[in-house]
């Protein structure tokens, strides 16, 4: 056999992605995707030999053949908070039917294939479902907030995935010039039964006085991917704040990588996931402190049931020149089942003397003097279990830009408990 | 109300309770003193549900029902309240609504309507001023900051808040000063009835200054060594626990 002649498993991938997507994808996308075409031919997929995914398989994602979707009719969840700004997209494509525009003054949404962008600030290492998303982007939001302008009423952004071996790939952007201010809440949701992949990526650049505040509610299904990538860009004085809730999903990666670039600004990152029966959930963050006098906080919960995986690598550099830092950092799990594995990792690298960095990182079962003093006052052991539970979550709930999706968030966690 | 028979109780295979047998009728106070060690703690964990421990053999009856084959919450819905030696800190989840939770608990278990905001609120008033509870502390995190004194204030106003038929106080004495002590009592003192009966475990005679005991038991060795009424206290106060380990100790051997 001429093993030079066969496929590596990169491109027979690639193959069955290319042929479906120049159907499924509009033509507006090609400046984007040509120049970064070249690169996909030597990317491999990573395997856990790798740090960065060392706890993670992408195995299961590697041996399939992903087809891009079309604009299904699948109904939005019933429990959606009622919105008069809404974006939805499916599989992939703006649906502009089920859409609401909203017409502030000094607010632009396009979708992102209108847009004209064909830049990236992302950095850092070449990753393979990285290229995938550059070379082969579909529809995302692509939001301007022009300068001194605050929108008052949130987004509501609704990203939809369905079918069987279907791969999504919105790429999104927003910018928030100088001293505007937005507030998004957006929501990734895999319909039940199907074996999607999403492979999300969305940038952020946050102006400076600006702030930009955006809760993301992830609901995976009980067989698909959900990898999820956010970089994020802070000039001076300004706030960035990100939400992050995992309720469901058979394997979900997120990534999240922010770069302070200037003084005075601040930066949050926190997150909760619920996983249960074997689902898998990685939470991967990098704050990036380049310049003094900047704040970053993150708080990640976690409570891991049944025969379901966690893990959290939280990396933050100060940088030489960033005195003056301060960064805190805490990841708590609560190991609710005999079965359940965590893993947690905080990183620090930090080459400045004057700063103040802290990381903490918890990993326990429910507290059993804790349970019995709450039986013992009549409470039965679900409930107590359910009351230590939502304390515990609520660490990151009362952190909701968006109040009105506790409601959504709440039930989720509460069905899964039952 | 109460009937232990021959109780034995163990904990990692190491027994505690060694054959205890104890009746409480409706609206006696019992008082169990006994030199640490004795298995005081154990009596009132066990009764409570603590599954930490293991009862190996014994019974005990509770109102015509085997208190041992019910659970915590169970316990506690048929009218059984543990007052914690040690308060548990639960961060993040407020002491009102634990309250409230609890109580419906109860509710929903005796086939009764949950109560109303109002009704609770009047009682959650009336309960706190029994035991001079800040209204602050009511609506807390459990226990959580609490100093010493206002957990076991705490523990006493929950049990105004549950009105238990049988209430058994782990050393709530422990580590209070006199002032605290004397709230505590006063508050129990108002909670006496002539249906709900009392278990208070306590080292020292001092707290028996201000609830009055119908009875004194001295635990020894996981069983009860003698009984008398309220004056034993003062005697045991006087003259140590020795003689009650020598008299003890010479009928065993």
């Amino acid at each position: 056999m001429d093993l030079a002649k066969e496929m590596t498993k990169e491109q027979a991938v690639l193959d069955s992605m290319r042929s479906s997507y120049k159907n499924a994808v509009p033509n507006s996308f090609d400046s984007l995707s040509n120049t970064s075409l070249l690169k996909l031919e030597s990317l491999e997929f990573p395997t856990t030999k790798l740090e960065y995914w060392k706890y993670t398989r992408t195995g299961q994602i590697a041996n399939k053949e992903w087809k891009f979707g079309g604009l299904e009719n699948i109904d939005l969840p019933e429990n959606l908070p009622v919105s008069k700004n809404r974006l939805v997209f499916v599989n992939g494509h703006f649906d502009a039917k089920r859409s609401s525009l909203p017409t502030a003054e000094g607010l632009t949404i396009l979708p992102f294939a209108k847009s004209g962008i064909a830049s990236t600030i992302a950095q850092g290492e070449e990753d393979i479902f990285r290229a995938w998303n550059t070379a082969m982007p579909q529809d995302g939001y692509h939001i301007r907030v022009a300068k001194n302008k605050a929108i008052q009423d949130s987004l509501q952004i609704v990203f939809l995935y369905s079918g069987q071996n279907t791969i999504s790939q919105p790429r999104s952007f927003v910018e928030v010039a100088e001293n505007s201010e937005l507030k998004i809440s957006e929501f990734h949701i895999h319909s039940a039964g199907s074996l999607a992949f999403a492979n999300v990526h969305s940038e952020a650049v946050v102006g400076d006085n600006a702030h930009l505040k955006i809760d993301i509610v992830q609901h995976g299904s009980e067989k698909g991917f959900h990898l999820h990538e956010t970089f994020g860009e802070q000039g001076k004085n300004c706030t960035y704040t990100q939400n992050t809730f995992t309720l469901s999903g058979n394997w979900t990666r997120n990534n999240s990588t922010i770069r302070l670039i200037d003084e005075h600004s601040e930066c949050n990152l926190n997150g909760f996931y619920i996983p249960n029966l074997k689902e898998h959930i990685d939470n991967h963050t990098i704050v990036d402190h380049e310049k003094p006098n900047c704040v970053s906080n993150e708080l990640y919960r976690g409570v891991l049931l049944d025969k379901s995986t966690g893990v959290f690598n939280g990396k933050v550099f100060v940088r030489q020149d960033a005195q003056k830092t301060n960064a805190f950092q805490s990841n708590g799990n609560i190991i609710a089942s005999d079965t359940a594995t965590m893993n947690s990792k905080p990183e620090l690298e930090i080459y400045a003397d004057d700063v103040k960095c802290s990381h903490g990182s918890t990993t326990g079962q429910l507290d059993d003097e804790a349970m019995f003093y709450l039986m013992a006052r009549g409470l039965s052991k679900e409930n107590a279990r359910k009351l230590l539970i939502n304390a515990f979550a609520e660490d990151v709930l009362e952190k909701l830009v968006n109040e009105d999706l506790r409601e959504i968030i709440e039930d989720i966690i509460h069905t899964k408990l039952a | 109300m109460l009937k232990i028979k021959d109780i034995h109780a163990s904990i990692e295979g190491k027994e505690i309770l060694k054959g205890l047998t104890l009746e409480v009728k409706p609206g006696e106070i019992h008082a169990i003193m006994g030199p640490n060690g004795s298995g005081k703690s154990t009596l009132a964990s066990v009764l409570a549900g603590n599954d930490t421990f293991e009862v190996t053999s014994g019974s005990v009856d509770f109102l015509g029902k085997d208190l041992l084959e019910l659970g915590p919450d169970e316990r506690s819905h048929a009218g059984v309240f543990l007052a914690f030696q040690y308060p548990v800190e639960i961060p993040g989840v407020s002491n009102i609504n634990f309250l409230k939770a609890a109580i419906n608990e109860k509710r929903e278990a005796l086939g009764e309507e949950p109560i109303t905001a109002k009704e609770f609120l009047k009682r959650v008033k009336e309960k706190a001023s029994l035991v001079e509870l800040d209204n602050k502390l009511t609506n807390r995190s459990v226990n959580e900051g609490f100093s010493g004194g206002e957990k076991k204030r705490n523990e006493i106003f929950q049990m105004a808040m549950l009105e238990p038929k049988l209430a058994i106080l782990d050393e709530t004495d422990s580590g209070l000063d006199i002032d605290a002590l004397r709230i505590v009592a006063n508050g129990v003192n108002q909670l006496r009835k002539e249906d709900r009966s009392f278990i208070i475990v306590t080292h020292y005679q001092r707290l028996l200054d201000y609830i009055i005991p119908d009875f004194v038991h001295v635990l020894y060795n996981g069983k009860i060594v003698k009984t008398g009424g309220k004056e034993l206290a003062l005697e045991l106060e006087e003259k140590g626990y020795d003689w009650i380990k020598k008299e003890a100790d010479t009928v065993t051997a």
